[in-house]
């Protein structure tokens, strides 16, 4: 953080706790009322308390929004992606009418939908477009955007990759970005940037590329207001941006599934040496971002290493060491990594236990929580994991029941964050009352 | 390569580098997109490529070949000065053509590219150089390059770990005005998140208007490069080839001129000589392939490769062994092996330099020196490689046309015999008067003949 001095002398711990005071004091931020400002920090005491393995009034909650505000204003997924107002309206409503909760956060993920049509990207479907008008979430479309012998041009460099190789196949816009020159050995000598932009595809990439900027001005403009209202209203937002594992970022982006399982074979040396490669890039990354951020949570949602899609073995080889490595670099800027392991992690639990105390929120879908608990819990929070069937098909007092549960299981002597295995898209608003009610019903510490 | 891949009966891949060399060479004697304005132009056009090709090849040609040090001396002979075809592009074609038409019997004539669009720099608000007009008087007969420390001592793990990434966001901000706001860009390998690529970045008004403004110079880009275009058919129709197919460097020089200055760069040499080293042994496989890449495309198969850093005065033999000499030689080897032709101009002097760099393949390379003594690169280097060379400046500039062609006379005698060998001036001329240049054609016909 620029804003404190003496950052670079900093223990992480020192750094954390810089991190913490500024998500508690949210500087900058005009609030509602001196009530909102109240409920703000005790909010933010409540998640910082789980972070620490300290307890604190009660468990916090994460409530499992998703994309229900849309569905809960009587709209979809498409029109929202669609029209931002209506977006912004949705997700305000919601928060309006739903009253106490821990966090609320922006609609960040839903992408501008005109904005994609314009640029042509092909690597999502979306409702309307490639999926049905109906559907509640996007669809990744999984590929090999970089072919097998082409690891080395990232290894080199990185950004040229990025830039001429991966882009020009993510998008039908960037195709001609395939034609620029290797920028980099021209450095110093502006002017021959220069002659590729005399060429016709390029030019007309670049104005596409503006023309999709403009949806993104209004986007951000519509949207961004949910944010504020937010923090002025006293809710504050949870994660403060986004990372994943390297091995996750070289399958789902680049290699694809089948790719990846053939590399693990026939060149592993490749993956890892990529894997190392993007390594500090992640970090810097995550770091940059959460400089704009109040919360110093990262959300890292995995795919990869889960259970049923590698051995113990090859997740100790590939998908470990390169991802501790990204945690460790988030931690020591005092960053709180908070991975979302989809799938299985049961067999990953002694593995992902080796990290430093209460400096990192482990958030499972598929697990057996006591024995996380017992595994992970003795030196990092952990959160989760009310099954989503519950939450979408069951009834008020399901839930209420399953979160007690959890919280027997997973609360005592702090560390524990309630929450579902996933979001819920469409459902029962009651399931999410219930759910906030168990948090303040059977989570309050004595 | 692409058209001398097709026509060859071999695989490329499968070819030795002479093989290799021989296809371009073909190409460079036949070049499909120009239509000669006559029988007689194809003609000389043939004959004055095989000449440079047997010198090359370090044979005896008919003659010994010539390049004219043209420099910028068509706007002068045109009457105009180096400003006005910076800027105008008429007169830049009009003072071209000009040269072209009155020095019809020359071996090869260059193309204008090295004329850089005033109004592109101006939009640019280039930072590192100064130009006539610009930072310089009117009259001003050159570009001045602006040496700093645009790279920070503590910068080379950025630099080596995502080159581009710097160039992007730390390099172009510092180098040229319009990229100002580049330092606010995100890193371009978003490796996570939403998948806009660069659009989220282009919401950003400055962000914007450079991109704008690169469009719009995009434009003003094309209109010269028309010219150049143009003007550069003119020559080869007329039956003067170009000796330079195209332009690269040294990795040591990249770094020490555009990145870390002279000063910088010394003090490196003793304070992290290892990330020196890291730094040109990561860029060489990059600049190999961007040469290769751009010499595809080129009838050409001559690189001229302009080099600074690695001369006598700079730095020692033992410096030029450890930092200069094994990326720029591996550079060279990657080229000849692809059947180039790498046509190093070494600025300075080379003198003590002279023995290290026969260790290269025989008429792999070919040479050009500026102040080295000539005889005795004829005699350690000329076993193994064509030279260039090197009738000073000073007497081109400022001597009699008599006094220029003795000169030469003295160069041919001494570097002529056995072939390899082909005259020029130390270095490119501006201003002189037109005899002088007349006057080394005249010297290559009288003294340069091979019987």
């Amino acid at each position: 953080m620029e804003s404190v001095k003496n950052w670079k002398e900093l223990t992480p711990r020192q750094r954390q706790e810089e991190r913490f005071k500024r998500w508690l004091n949210a500087p900058g931020v005009r609030f509602d009322s001196p009530e909102a400002k109240k409920q703000y920090r005790a909010r933010v005491t409540r998640f910082i308390n789980a972070i620490r393995l300290e307890e604190g009034d009660r468990v916090p909650c994460m409530l499992p929004v998703g994309y229900f505000p849309a569905y809960y204003a009587g709209y979809d997924l498409k029109t929202v992606m669609y029209d931002y107002v209506k977006q912004r309206d949705a997700w305000l409503k919601f928060m309006r009418d739903f009253g106490d909760m821990d966090s609320f956060s922006s609609p960040g993920l839903i992408l501008p939908a005109p904005a994609l049509e314009i640029i042509d990207h092909k690597m999502h479907k979306w409702p309307g477009h490639g999926v049905g008008d109906d559907v509640a979430m996007y669809q990744f479309v999984e590929g090999e955007y970089i072919k097998a012998d082409e690891y080395d041009k990232l290894i080199k460099d990185p950004t040229d990759f990025w830039l001429r190789t991966f882009m020009p196949r993510e998008a039908g816009a960037f195709a001609p970005l395939a034609d620029l020159p290797h920028l980099t050995p021209f450095i110093g000598i502006p002017i021959f940037y220069l002659s590729a932009f005399g060429n016709r595809a390029i030019q007309s990439a670049l104005k596409t590329m503006m023309k999709a900027g403009n949806e993104i001005v209004k986007w951000s403009k519509i949207t961004g207001e949910v944010a504020r209202t937010a923090m002025k209203a006293g809710y504050p937002p949870l994660s403060g941006g986004m990372s994943g594992a390297p091995f996750d970022m070289l399958t789902d982006m680049c290699r694809g599934t089948t790719g990846i399982i053939m590399d693990m074979f026939r060149q592993p040396e490749k993956i890892i040496e990529a894997a190392d490669r993007i390594t500090p890039i992640v970090v810097d990354e995550a770091v940059k971002v959460a400089e704009n951020s109040i919360s110093p949570v990262i959300i890292m949602p995995l795919h990869k290493g889960d259970k049923t899609f590698m051995s113990q073995q090859q997740f100790e080889k590939f998908y470990w060491p390169s991802f501790k490595k990204v945690l460790l670099g988030l931690i020591n800027e005092g960053l709180v990594p908070m991975p979302f392991a989809e799938g299985n992690y049961i067999p990953r639990l002694e593995t992902i236990s080796d990290m430093p105390r209460a400096s990192i929120m482990w958030y499972f879908e598929y697990m057996d929580m006591a024995l996380a608990k017992k595994i992970v819990g003795k030196t990092n929070g952990i959160m989760g994991n009310l099954p989503i069937s519950i939450m979408a098909t069951g009834t008020p007092e399901d839930v209420k029941e399953g979160c007690r549960k959890l919280i027997e299981t997973c609360a005592p002597g702090g560390g524990y964050i309630l929450s579902a295995a996933a979001s819920m898209d469409k459902g029962n608003v009651a399931n999410l009352h219930a759910m906030m009610d168990a948090a303040k019903e059977y989570g309050v510490y004595k | 390569m692409a058209r001398a891949k097709e026509n060859a009966m071999k695989k490329w891949e499968e070819m030795t580098w002479q093989e290799k060399r021989e296809e371009r060479f073909k190409r460079w004697l036949s070049p499909k997109n120009v239509k000669f304005v006559s029988r007689e132009a194809e003609k000389l056009y043939k004959a004055r490529v095989t000449r440079f090709i047997k010198a090359i090849k370090m044979e005896e040609p008919d003659r010994v070949p010539c390049i004219l040090p043209m420099g910028y001396f068509p706007a002068y002979y045109a009457g105009v000065t180096f400003r006005t075809i910076m800027y105008d592009y008429a007169e830049l074609k009009r003072s071209w053509l000009k040269f072209i038409h009155d020095f019809k019997d020359a071996d090869s004539v260059n193309g204008p590219a090295l004329v850089m669009p005033g109004r592109i720099l101006d939009g640019l608000d280039i930072k590192n150089m100064k130009w006539p007009g610009h930072g310089l008087g009117e009259e001003a007969w050159y570009y001045q390059f602006i040496e700093g420390e645009y790279m920070k001592a503590d910068e080379y793990d950025r630099l080596i770990r995502d080159p581009s990434d710097y160039t992007f966001r730390v390099n172009l901000p510092r180098t040229a005005g319009i990229f100002a706001s580049f330092d606010k860009l995100p890193p371009l390998r978003s490796l996570q998140g939403n998948r806009l690529g660069l659009v989220p970045a282009l919401a950003d008004p400055d962000i914007r208007r450079a991109f704008q403004k690169m469009i719009d110079l995009g434009k003003e880009y094309q209109k010269w490069q028309a010219v150049v275009t143009e003007v550069s058919q003119t020559a080869l129709a007329e039956g003067l080839p170009n000796m330079r197919g195209g332009m690269a460097g040294a990795p040591f020089d990249t770094l020490a001129d555009m990145l870390r200055g002279t000063q910088g760069i010394s003090v490196d040499m003793f304070r992290q000589p290892e990330k020196i080293i890291a730094y040109v042994e990561a860029i060489t496989p990059q600049m190999i392939e961007q040469t290769i890449q751009m010499a595809d495309n080129l009838d050409c198969p001559v690189i001229s490769m302009p080099l600074h850093k690695g001369d006598d005065v700079f730095m020692s033999d033992k410096q030029f062994g450890k930092f200069y000499w094994p990326t720029y030689r591996k550079m060279l080897l990657a080229m000849i092996n692809e059947g180039l032709v790498p046509f190093p101009f070494a600025e300075g002097k080379y003198n003590n330099r002279l023995k290290q760099i026969t260790d290269m393949p025989k008429s792999g390379v070919v040479w050009y020196f500026d102040q080295t003594d000539m005889k005795e690169a004829k005699r350690i280097l000329g076993n193994v490689s064509c030279i260039v060379g090197n009738v000073p400046s000073s007497i081109i500039v400022t001597g009699t046309k008599q006094l220029v062609k003795e000169s030469c006379r003295k160069l041919i005698e001494d570097c002529g015999p056995g072939g390899g060998y082909i005259l020029s001036g130390g270095a490119g001329i501006d201003k002189c008067p037109p005899e002088n240049l007349r006057a080394m054609m005249e010297a290559v016909e009288e003294y340069g003949r091979y019987k």
